[in-house]
């Protein structure tokens, strides 16, 4: 009864600590994008997706490349449900990176125009964001 | 009397239009409708944007 005890609590701990081990490096490497996004080197675009502005290291750009897959996948599931294309929401969703989550000093894109740096005041949309808020 | 004037005026008005032809112009006509389309899915599709930026945080780094 004990033992039995002893091997599934064993068992739990085992489970925790891989649990551990497994998420620290996805952790540190969304952390590397946000320190590249704070240092100008990643940036949202209008696009829906993230772009690489400046020079960063194999992991952060692989790191982006499979965040943009993700967001990717995300907005398929979306378009499908809404009945509308997957760049709809894509540029649904770059107009509101752009309006609300673009940190002054960071950089970002629209169209296939220069990066540029996020003054004090509010980030001129694309037309086609209207009353995006 | 009055109708039958108008009738008259009707027929002729009728035999007139018969001799105008109507040509298909060469070029097909284009109606470029895409920008307003999308513009109105995009502003549609905002909260939805919102939702899932907030649902993935993972995907949307700051």
């Amino acid at each position: 009864m004990t033992r039995k005890f002893l091997i599934i609590a064993a068992g739990a701990v085992f489970a925790l600590a891989t649990g551990l081990v497994a998420s620290a490096p996805a952790r540190a490497q969304s952390g590397a994008v946000a320190a590249a996004m704070a240092e100008g080197a990643v940036g949202e675009q209008a696009d829906g997706y993230l772009g690489i502005a400046g020079s960063v290291s194999a992991a952060v750009r692989s790191e982006v490349e499979s965040i943009n897959i993700k967001r990717r996948a995300a907005y398929t599931d979306l378009a499908s449900k809404r009945g509308v294309t997957v760049q709809d929401v894509a540029a649904a969703t770059g107009c509101q990176t752009l309006s609300s989550r673009v940190k002054q000093g960071q950089v970002y894109r629209i169209g296939a125009g220069p990066w540029q740096t996020k003054g004090a005041g509010a980030i001129s949309l694309p037309s086609y964001c209207a009353t995006a808020g | 009397m009055k109708t039958q004037a108008i009738l008259a005026a009707g027929f002729a008005g009728l035999a007139l239009s018969g001799c105008i032809q109507v040509k298909a112009p060469d070029k097909p006509i284009e109606i470029n409708l895409n920008v307003k389309v999308q513009q109105e899915v995009v502003v549609r599709l905002q909260n939805d944007a919102k939702n899932l930026i907030q649902n993935n945080p993972e995907l949307f780094p700051q």
